[in-house]
């Protein structure tokens, strides 16, 4: 059984289309629960559901001389013992019960898919309420971390994914090499990825822009975000020369106005002069978290053609959101 | 406010065509191509390697399977495919371009090491099924206390006795519910006791690790060597060349007592580097005993595993030079079928079939690197270079085989890391007018110094699987234990080992 198999629908009053879906990848370090907080704060209204997905790389049976891990894995659940994923993902569910998102009376459905190859498989614990409101916990097997997480977009499909970020300042040779689960993420995600560095909730959004449609179109997509967190919403945009600054101001301009027509208060408006990676990362530590559109590029190009939105990614100090 | 949930789906249901070819396009130059490019690195370098003229002193053929060597070596190392279809590809280039025939390809797959390899693992999902490690772990804390350092000394040995017959992966399997018992038994918050985790499971891994050495059974690169020492030297013609094969108690004379010494300072090594946050387990061993008893006294299928596996022991100790090593375990796990006490299933989603299929190809390429030549080109070569660092001969060779094992080890499982450079180091002693037995001993026994990596032995990817552990703590402490465990097969080599006249 997939996650596609909602048997809830009848009874919920908004179809999985029309849900707000929150995808958060727990690892168990504190990062991953900091991401579920915040996803927690984003995904409190009865119209989102909140999954939690834990991935598993599958085994390699030579590495462990050729005894499959799984008898280990095994015995370990013969003595009673939770196996690592399961025991972060639980700790997740106490987080949400304790900020009051979810409650202790909600129906509980428990799914498992055999995956070939590995015995223990898939399995899946579905939180509803009343309201069809999910919270899930998903233990993954995928062949690695990246590809499990995007595997598990393909099932939902989700409007935003919260993960750890990688360590600050890898460089474009090793991004380029050997991209990060984090990076590979925010590649290949067809929806908006936020990676967090010490996401802390309360400075609100600073939100990139460049005077293009796309640009514009993530100023609409945050605010809608912002909203639901209830973050401060604050805009920047960067003129590359002094020359260039009018425009940049023409472009803050249109987005005030935008976001004043969906009644939004904006914090703050500033442009900057100079360049753009750099001056966003600067400005970066005063907000929660920087948002920037994803480019118009596709795949390895986005690496290659040093596109702004990756290169901010790997260099910010903050938590960064990629808007698509 | 006036806000909608953004449509998801209105994105991609406007792309056109040329939009939906281009990320077509770009997934797969990215989860194809870029996942795979060590897959084709190899290639690259396989294919100009057979397009460079022969290098002096090397055929046609020695180039070939030196060529395949190393592209072997690249795909094991960076397994870009999954390993056993590395194990097809040198099938494949044997046929292919070495033009062997099928026939005569299939029939160097199969020895009694390989047979051993498949045995002993059917073994081990049949022993780690009997279910006994609860009563191993009462008698641990019964014999050594509380004290944790006790324990954990305590289980080093348990599990190093164990491993040490039985293979490392089965003992690993087997005690790890009971280093994460006594943890979470102590207390529920991992941040609490991290380093008291670090040192019980870590006692477990380097407990079996260390003993691996200790004889043929513990684990695949012992058997592998033992056949390459056979395959290479031993003539039936010559009585002097029956040195060569190398018999079960052969080995534990040469290897056991290092595995002996090494054990309490794998305990030192470990209490130097991680405190652990509680001195004493009693309130968790209290609460083990309680489960424990709820298991009850030993059934019979409990004495007769128990009995199986003495027999099986035995037949290795004593006959197993007669008819060979692998048929003793093949009969041992048809023995714990017959009596009902596994089941085939059990064994079948236990083993992995292509790690046997795996370790047959490497040592069949191994011994074609013998058969064409490569391996005494190579270690020519690698000697001439060793010369002028005064490591051409004694010592100094020794401690650069070790050094070149400990590395390659450490990159790849130890069996597939002696199947490697087996037929390199041993071509290099004869160079070196060394004994082959030491030489191979130092290879073998080298392989086990994976302390460095998750993935360097098996004992050490069970444990990691745990989730307590980080891969920072295997470097932390590893190379404190390659460095007391090099120096102690150094000192066993240039001193014990002469003593067993070799």
């Amino acid at each position: 059984m997939s996650d596609q198999d909602n048997t809830t629908e009848s009874r919920t009053p908004l179809s999985r289309e029309d849900r707000f879906r929150i995808l958060v990848c727990i690892d168990g370090s504190d990062e991953s629960y900091q991401c579920l907080r915040y996803a927690a704060k984003l995904g409190g209204g009865v119209d989102a559901d909140i999954v939690l997905v834990y991935v598993r790389p599958a085994d390699q049976g030579l590495r462990s001389g050729g005894l499959q891990v799984n008898v280990a894995r095994e015995n370990m659940l013969n003595w009673g013992l939770e196996l690592p994923g399961i025991k972060y993902l639980k700790k997740g569910r106490d987080i949400l019960i304790e900020m009051g998102i979810m409650g202790t009376d909600w129906e509980v459905k428990t799914t498992h898919t055999g995956v070939e190859g590995d015995p223990l498989g898939d399995n899946k614990i579905e939180y509803i309420n009343e309201d069809g409101k999910e919270i899930v916990l998903k233990m993954k097997v995928a062949s690695d971390v990246a590809s499990g997480i995007l595997q598990q977009w393909e099932l939902g499909p989700y409007d935003i994914i919260i993960m750890g970020a990688s360590g600050r300042g890898r460089g474009l040779a090793k991004s380029l090499w050997d991209p990060a689960v984090a990076e590979k993420v925010a590649l290949n995600a067809p929806c908006s990825v936020l990676l967090a560095r010490g996401l802390d909730v309360g400075h609100g959004h600073l939100i990139c822009i460049d005077g293009s449609q796309r640009s514009m179109d993530t100023v609409r997509k945050d605010a809608y975000l912002a909203s639901r967190c209830e973050c401060p919403v604050s805009l920047l945009s960067i003129a590359q020369d002094v020359e260039s600054e009018p425009e940049a101001q023409k472009n803050i301009d249109a987005a005030v106005a935008e976001l004043t027509a969906m009644d939004i208060t904006i914090a703050n408006a500033e442009t900057r002069v100079g360049n753009p990676v750099e001056e966003i990362v600067e400005a970066g530590p005063d907000y929660s978290v920087v948002v920037v559109s994803e480019s118009n590029r596709t795949g390895l190009q986005r690496i290659f053609m040093k596109s702004v939105a990756f290169q901010v990614l790997r260099q910010s100090y903050v938590s960064v959101m990629v808007v698509r | 406010m006036n806000l909608t949930v953004p449509d998801r789906r209105s994105r991609q249901d406007r792309d056109g065509f040329g939009a939906k070819l281009k990320k077509l396009i770009s997934d797969f130059s990215i989860h194809y191509m870029w996942e795979k490019k060590w897959f084709f690195i190899a290639m690259i370098v396989g294919a100009i390697m057979l397009n460079l003229p022969n290098p002096e002193g090397l055929s046609r053929e020695g180039m070939i399977v030196l060529t395949m060597s190393l592209v072997a070596t690249i795909l094991f190392v960076t397994e870009p495919i999954p390993l056993p279809a590395v194990a097809l590809l040198i099938i494949l280039g044997q046929v292919f371009l070495l033009g062997s025939s099928s026939s005569d390809v299939a029939k160097t797959l199969w020895n009694d090491s390989v047979l051993f390899i498949l045995g002993s693992l059917m073994l081990a999902v049949a022993v780690v099924k009997q279910k006994l490690d609860k009563r191993i772990a009462w008698i641990i804390v019964r014999i050594t206390g509380t004290k944790t350092s006790n324990i954990c000394f305590g289980i080093s040995v348990v599990s190093g006795l164990l491993a040490s017959f039985i293979g490392e992966h089965t003992v690993a399997a087997m005690m790890l519910p009971v280093g994460i018992t006594l943890v979470t038994l102590t207390s529920d918050d991992p941040k609490k006791v991290r380093n008291l985790a670090a040192v019980l499971l870590f006692s477990i891994a380097y407990g079996c690790s260390v003993a691996g050495i200790g004889t043929p059974s513990g684990g695949a690169r012992n058997a592998i060597m033992i056949g390459y020492w056979r395959e290479f030297f031993y003539d039936p013609t010559n009585p002097e060349t029956q040195r060569f094969i190398i018999d079960y108690v052969r080995w534990m004379m040469f290897a056991y007592p290092m595995f002996l010494i090494q054990l309490p300072f794998v305990t030192l090594i470990l209490f130097f580097t991680f405190k652990p946050e509680y001195r004493d387990l009693s309130r968790a061993v209290v609460k083990l005993r309680a489960q424990v008893e709820n298991e009850g006294p030993m059934k019979a299928t409990d004495w007769v595993s128990i009995i199986l596996f003495l027999l099986v022991l035995i037949g290795w100790i004593f006959v197993s030079d007669t008819v060979g090593m692998g048929t003793i375990a093949i009969l041992g796990a048809t023995a714990f079928l017959v009596a009902g006490l596994v089941r085939w299933e059990d064994i079948n989603s236990g083993v992995n079939w292509g790690v046997v299929l795996l370790y047959a190809a490497a040592i069949s390429l191994g011994v074609e690197m013998k058969v064409t030549g490569a391996a005494l080109w190579v270690a020519e070569n690698f000697l001439a270079i060793l010369t002028p660092l005064g490591a051409n001969e004694g010592f100094g060779l020794w401690a650069a085989v070790s050094a070149l094992t400990t590395l390659v080890t450490n990159t790849m499982s130890n069996g597939a890391a002696v199947a490697v450079l087996g037929p390199i180091v041993l071509k290099l002693a004869v160079a070196a007018q060394e004994s082959p037995i030491v030489i191979g001993f130092i290879t073998a026994i080298s392989s086990a110094f994976a302390y460095l990596t998750v993935i360097g032995t098996p004992a050490c990817t069970i444990v990691y699987a745990s989730g307590y552990l980080k891969t920072t703590d295997f470097l932390k402490l590893g190379w404190k234990m390659v460095l007391m465990s090099t120096i102690i097969m150094l000192t066993a080599a240039a001193i014990y080992w002469p003593m067993l006249g070799v």
